[in-house]
């Protein structure tokens, strides 16, 4: 039974620097998702627990084993790929047991753990078949099937949904959380889709140009983000943004400013805020409603209306584009002026380092 | 092209426009036909009926299979056939083991790996008849450099090409040197386009790079191996070019290929037994390679 335990990883390419000092604990059992957009080093990170990559620097824990020197085969892991990376030449089966062959497991053994993946997996049918003729979520079971037999400490699995259909992923989205329900295994996820992120993970790390961004359970990153980059990255859609200036600091809240939205009174219980600093003000698409004298107000651009709720589209006066979430159906025009309050409670500060202010 | 408005009702309802304009590109057939036919069907029907034929420039007499018995009656022309699918044999038997192994070497990371490759490709490159030559001055017994280098290390080196039984296996050595660059480049194709996932996903499957090798490069790079073979097979039973440099099929006729002979027997004058062994090589490859390009392309579609 093993969590994971990285000490200051860093990895180079060269000069680039890709992972930048990565610390993180994950317990045995836990579903974490890796998530961040396409070149922050999700990946890299993922294979280097892996040992596809090797480690720059830091120290990397496998259970109680230093694995930075440890061969991919010896590290009780598992892996699957984007691609499913399924042998062409070889049967289900074969690829199923591909890796209980190498380890000269006895063939009844082979057979009978080959045989029990396929069943939890209802590969069953396709043991025969070669993956040139299986279906992308055929394809992405046999993964995870290779992937059970090993019976890995952990699992690694590196963006497995992205090469699937929209429908297919919700359903593997759920299986694969159910895998990890009956496997009692500790599994790592890498994904772009922060959706994937919020309805997977027991834990999420948010991860930015090679440095940790947030480290959190998923509604607690939503619902406080530690700074700009998780706020926008984390919820869909994604949070509204507007600078503004501290106008005066009072206690317990603070009256911030702009041309664009006039004057807002937030709840605050910081002291960082001095009179004068340049603010980042965000707040969430679903905060908003409509009301004649709220303070947010633009020209309607685009309007979703899904029934049971609407979403719009709206440039504020100095252009940035916004978006609100109202319930239920709301049919506004394209091209009028639309007016939008919000709960002050649900605002979010952001100081000049793009830190959250709590 | 012009181009039938398929939306148009008019269309299908106007077939000579239809017709006219599936006619055209026909007419792209012809120059290549031409060539074809006057390069191609042209000789090899008239090389059949001359093979029966006892011929001149100028007039023929037909002979029936005479020509065909004359050349499997004569035991140094019989001895050339053999000749001939033992040196395919060798030559292609090596290439196509070299040639993976060298593949496999020049797309891992080794240093130098640039250079390396235009090494082994550049062979292929340069004349045979030039090839021929240098060897030929190499194999030398007595003052060539590869057996004045053996000598210095205490070896007495065999006459490579004056020696009966060593002749044709030398030929082949060369054949093997200067072939095996075009063997390892087609390699490099296919292996490079095998996915870097798969090695990946074996190694975290506990694979040893040995086990990488047989398991995953062998079946993968399939394609690439069955061009190699029959590019090469067939390259094998044709050759004449590099034996006439070296050997000119001697000593004696002991390195004689088919192609040296059907040479050697169209200077001598004799048209009619000349053409009946181009022929009989001519059935030769179609036999061994038609079969076995047929064998290794259907266990390819299996795959």
């Amino acid at each position: 039974m093993a969590g994971l335990n990285l000490k200051n990883l860093y990895k180079s390419f060269g000069a680039v620097e890709v992972i930048k000092g990565v610390d993180l604990d994950i317990d045995h059992g836990e579903f974490v998702v890796f998530v961040g957009p396409s070149g922050c080093g999700k990946s890299t990170l993922l294979r280097m627990i892996a040992g596809l990559e090797n480690i720059t620097e830091g120290e990397l824990f496998i259970g109680e084993t230093l694995c930075n020197n440890v061969e991919p085969r010896d590290r009780g892991i598992a892996m699957v790929f984007q691609s499913y990376a399924l042998y062409p030449h070889m049967t289900v089966y074969d690829n199923i047991g591909f890796g209980l062959k190498l380890a000269r497991a006895p063939k009844e053994e082979r057979d009978r753990k080959v045989r029990e993946a396929a069943r939890m997996l209802q590969l069953e049918p396709l043991l025969d078949r070669k993956p040139g003729q299986l279906s992308g979520g055929q394809r992405q079971r046999v993964a995870i099937g290779r992937a059970i037999v090993r019976q890995p400490e952990v699992f690694l699995f590196d963006e497995p949904l992205s090469n699937l259909d929209a429908a297919l992923r919700v359903s593997m989205r759920q299986e694969l959380t159910k895998l990890h329900h009956d496997l009692d295994a500790t599994m790592i996820y890498v994904t772009h889709d922060q959706v994937e992120a919020m309805t997977m993970a027991d834990k999420i790390v948010v991860l930015n140009g090679g440095v940790v961004q947030q480290v959190g359970a998923p509604i607690d990153l939503y619902q406080d983000p530690a700074n700009l980059f998780v706020a926008g990255f984390i919820g869909s859609p994604k949070m509204n943004f507007i600078e503004v200036t501290a106008k005066t600091v009072g206690k317990g809240e603070v009256l911030v400013q702009s041309d664009v939205i006039g004057e807002i009174s937030v709840p605050l219980n910081s002291d960082r805020v001095k009179t004068g600093d340049k603010l980042t003000l965000g707040i969430r698409p679903h905060a908003l409603s409509r009301s004649d004298d709220g303070p947010f107000s633009g020209q309607v651009e685009l309007v979703e209306r899904l029934g049971n709720e609407t979403v719009v589209n709206f440039t504020l006066s100095n252009g940035s584009a916004w978006m609100a979430v109202l319930d239920g159906d709301e049919p506004l025009k394209l091209g009028s002026e639309v007016r939008f309050s919000a709960d002050v409670g649900a605002i979010c500060l952001f100081d000049a380092a793009e830190r959250r202010i709590r | 092209m012009t181009t039938v408005a398929l939306d148009t009702p008019k269309a299908t309802s106007t077939p000579k426009a239809l017709r006219k304009d599936l006619r055209y590109p026909s007419w792209f057939y012809l120059p290549a036909g031409t060539i074809y036919f006057i390069l191609f069907l042209v000789p090899t029907v008239a090389s059949l009926y001359f093979s029966l034929t006892r011929w001149t420039l100028f007039n023929s007499t037909f002979i029936g299979l005479e020509n065909f018995q004359q050349f499997f009656r004569e035991p140094f022309l019989f001895q050339s056939l053999i000749n001939t699918v033992i040196f395919a044999v060798i030559t292609s038997g090596a290439k196509v083991v070299l040639g993976l192994l060298l593949a496999v070497l020049l797309t891992s990371n080794i240093a130098l790996r640039g250079f390396l490759r235009s090494v082994v490709f550049f062979p292929v490159l340069v004349s045979v008849i030039g090839v021929g030559i240098t060897f030929t001055v190499l194999m030398h017994p007595t003052q060539g450099l590869i057996n004045t280098s053996l000598e210095a290390i205490g070896i007495d080196g065999p006459g490579w090409l004056t020696d009966p039984r060593l002749a044709l296996f030398s030929v082949a050595l060369v054949d093997i040197w200067r072939g095996v660059g075009l063997a390892t480049v087609i390699y490099m194709a296919g292996i490079v386009s095998i996915p870097q996932d798969y090695y990946e996903a074996s190694r975290i499957d506990g694979a040893r790079p040995i086990q990488q090798f047989f398991l995953i490069t062998v079946p993968l790079v399939r394609p690439a191996m069955v061009t190699v073979i029959i590019l090469s097979f067939i390259g094998g039973l044709r050759l004449f070019d590099l034996v006439w440099a070296m050997t000119r099929g001697g000593p004696g006729f002991a390195s004689d290929v088919m192609a040296s002979v059907i040479y050697k027997q169209y200077q001598a004058g004799f048209y009619g037994l000349s053409t009946a062994g181009n022929v009989v090589l001519f059935m030769l490859i179609a036999c061994l390679a038609v079969p076995l390009a047929i064998f290794l392309n259907r266990r390819e579609v299996n795959q």
